[in-house]
């Protein structure tokens, strides 16, 4: 029952659900026109409810049609999706102590870390080249963005050394 | 003739010189790359055009998306591995061309296919262009709103398999760009008392989550080899009795090329694949076609280099990004304040002409770019693909956080990846949502401004000509992708897929 569409459709709903619980609460003031703040939010919000409802309904009836032409099931299109979401969210963690860790270690040592991680994380098997690929990067990317392009980053706890 | 004397003036610009060649070197790397798009090459660049001036900036994404044409065809020929959606047909002809050991050859029709269908893709885009937007110099808030609606309106053509998540994706971009302050009395939506969103959310920072930071994750799941260059061959131009027999071929290309350019939601793959079934129905040699024939690549790589140059018109003139990569090139005018259509030729006409310029270097640059990359081309698709993935991550988050020094800019960016992740696992498609993004604004703006002018009367929106001409045209564009869709079901024929115009 659960197709990638009724997926789609009940994610929809659920989106479009809570922004209008938003949209409804936007303080409507005595300068605004008719529409005001709120007006297109609203529209949007009930179409998205409406089309969500749309595809959930399509989901639905096109899986009862595939299961009385097929009983082989759905299952297929989610093969390996559980996978590949666990290996998004890796990557997704580390983009993240990125961000976490950035304005305090600096541009320049957080990169390198980044980017030592990131090859290791995807699967590179040589450690010591992974190390040298990350040291080298950061050096590349720290001298393009701030000598090159003038970007203010921030230096963190290399702060003493004018990095 | 006043816009080639304007153009020529910025011929010798070198700040237009340097932004062409050092787009078009980019592009053709990005889009030697398989699984890096076009639009992704592009998206990537979008943080450092803040740096530039608007011409630069504009000139450097718009030669991007012309290397990146070219580039997608090395790894075509050589791996058998399309760079881009659009080299997809140039695998057909160009890899057994490969094969039989003319890999050279190949490689040189396709750039000096390239460099023609750019030529001629810039001379209608220059043709066109301009009258287009004269017409639309008498626009009214309501004619505004009815543009921007007949932008959405693409939606129809481009949502693939099922309309109704074309619209649910569209709606998505029209839900961020409500985000920040009401367009017409100023007070603040959806900003969850955050200062940082009080201006809105940057497009930029979406196109480079969605586009960019979304391909990363699904990346992150493949592991394994990827397939290796293990020739070493040289680019070889193909001499003049082959060079004529590539003339009907590339011209089919620059006539479909124009009018898939031109037709917003077409793209650079429908007109290669179209041009590529054209040129084999008109060849003197059909039998050779799959079997390593230059018209085979000639054909497509004429027209996908054409697109790049006439998808700008229905952009430049109206506004209305038909594809992705145009789209991630409305994000780099809007970055400088910039609003492509009717008044752009007005407001901005040096942009305008120093775009033409760039391009024409760009074109040109690429004949020689072109040959002197390919190692580098080799080299790039050969790295393993961790070490390349590490350092796409690192630039597109450097490059975020360079726009405003604000970490909470990459949230927002991760966030969008995120979503472009779930959207291609439930395959939703992306065009939608960048066009809600990118044409919500105008469309509220316009439309309350409208009837704030007309009292609340709804009829002006009718009573405007031109607002009513643009209505009917998107209803008609609405109408007739529906109809296509009943009459392909009615036949048995499957829709387009929801990818076909996803990295276009």
């Amino acid at each position: 029952m659960l197709t990638r569409d009724f997926v789609g459709g009940v994610a929809s709903i659920a989106i479009g659900t809570v922004y209008l619980y938003f949209a409804y609460q936007l303080r409507i003031s005595a300068l605004d026109d008719s529409m005001g703040p709120g007006g297109l939010p609203r529209v949007y919000g009930w179409l998205l409810v409406g089309l969500g409802a749309v595809l959930t309904i399509q989901a639905i009836v096109s899986r009862r049609m595939a299961m009385a032409s097929d009983a082989t099931g759905g299952r297929d299109e989610w093969d390996g999706q559980g996978r590949k979401i666990l290996h998004a969210a890796g990557l997704l963690a580390i983009g993240t102590g990125y961000v976490l860790v950035i304005e305090t270690l600096g541009y320049l040592l957080s990169v390198a870390v980044l980017l030592l991680v990131t090859t290791l994380y995807l699967g590179a098997g040589n450690k010591g080249r992974a190390l040298a690929v990350a040291v080298l990067g950061a050096v590349f990317l720290w001298v393009m963005f701030v000598i090159v392009l003038g970007v203010r980053m921030p230096s963190g706890v290399l702060a003493s050394l004018g990095l | 003739m006043e816009t080639l004397t304007h153009t020529a003036a910025f011929l010798l610009d070198w700040h237009v010189i340097l932004a062409a060649l050092i787009g078009v070197t980019w592009g053709i790397m990005g889009g030697a790359l398989p699984g890096i798009s076009p639009s992704i090459t592009m998206a990537l660049l979008l943080p450092f055009t803040y740096t530039l001036d608007p011409t630069s900036a504009i000139v450097l994404l718009a030669s991007t998306y012309i290397g990146a044409e070219y580039g997608g065809s090395v790894p075509a020929i050589l791996i058998r591995t399309p760079g881009t959606n659009a080299a997809a047909a140039t695998v057909i002809d160009g890899y057994e061309m490969n094969r039989q050991g003319k890999a050279g050859l190949a490689l040189g029709i396709s750039l000096y296919s390239g460099v023609i269908g750019s030529l001629f893709g810039l001379a209608m885009l220059m043709t066109l262009s301009g009258p287009l937007a004269q017409v639309a110099l008498a626009f009214t808030p309501m004619a505004y709103f009815a543009l921007g609606i007949l932008g959405l309106s693409v939606i129809a053509t481009l949502s693939g398999e099922n309309l109704v998540k074309g619209m649910i994706a569209a709606i998505l971009g029209l839900i961020i760009a409500t985000i920040g302050s009401d367009p017409v009395t100023g007070g603040t939506r959806f900003t969850f008392g955050s200062a940082e969103l009080l201006g809105g959310i940057e497009p930029v920072m979406i196109m480079v989550g969605l586009f960019a930071m979304s391909e990363l994750l699904v990346q992150a799941s493949k592991r394994g080899q990827d397939e290796r260059v293990t020739s070493r061959p040289r680019i070889q131009f193909p001499d003049w009795p082959l060079a004529k027999r590539l003339i009907p071929a590339q011209m089919i290309g620059n006539g479909i090329g124009t009018f898939e350019g031109v037709m917003p939601g077409a793209g650079g793959t429908i007109a290669s694949f179209m041009a590529y079934n054209e040129a084999r129905r008109w060849s003197r040699y059909p039998e050779e076609f799959g079997k390593g024939s230059p018209e085979g690549i000639a054909a497509p790589e004429t027209a996908n280099n054409t697109v790049a140059e006439t998808a700008l018109v229905p952009l430049l003139s109206f506004g209305i990004p038909g594809s992705n990569s145009t789209a991630i090139l409305l994000g780099g005018f809007l970055i400088h304040g910039i609003v492509p259509g009717p008044m752009l030729f007005q407001k901005s006409g040096e942009v305008v002409y120093g775009l033409y310029a760039g391009l024409f270097t760009a074109a040109i640059g690429q004949l020689l770019i072109g040959m002197a990359m390919l190692p580098v081309c080799i080299w790039l698709v050969n790295r393993p693909r961790p070490y390349l993935n590490a350092f796409i991550f690192a630039l597109i988050l450097s490059g975020i956080y360079s726009i405003h020094n604000e970490a909470f800019d990459l949230g927002i960016m991760i966030a969008a990846g995120v979503l472009g992740f779930f959207m291609r696992m439930l395959r939703f498609p992306f065009l939608p949502t960048v066009l809600g993004l990118v044409l919500g604004y105008l469309v509220e703006s316009n439309f309350r401004r409208s009837l704030v002018l007309s009292g609340d009367d709804w009829m002006i929106f009718v009573d405007d000509r031109i607002s009513l001409g643009l209505l009917i045209l998107s209803f008609l564009f609405i109408g007739g992708s529906i109809a296509k869709r009943v009459y392909d079901m009615l036949r048995h024929r499957p829709s387009a897929t929801f990818s076909e115009n996803a990295e276009s």
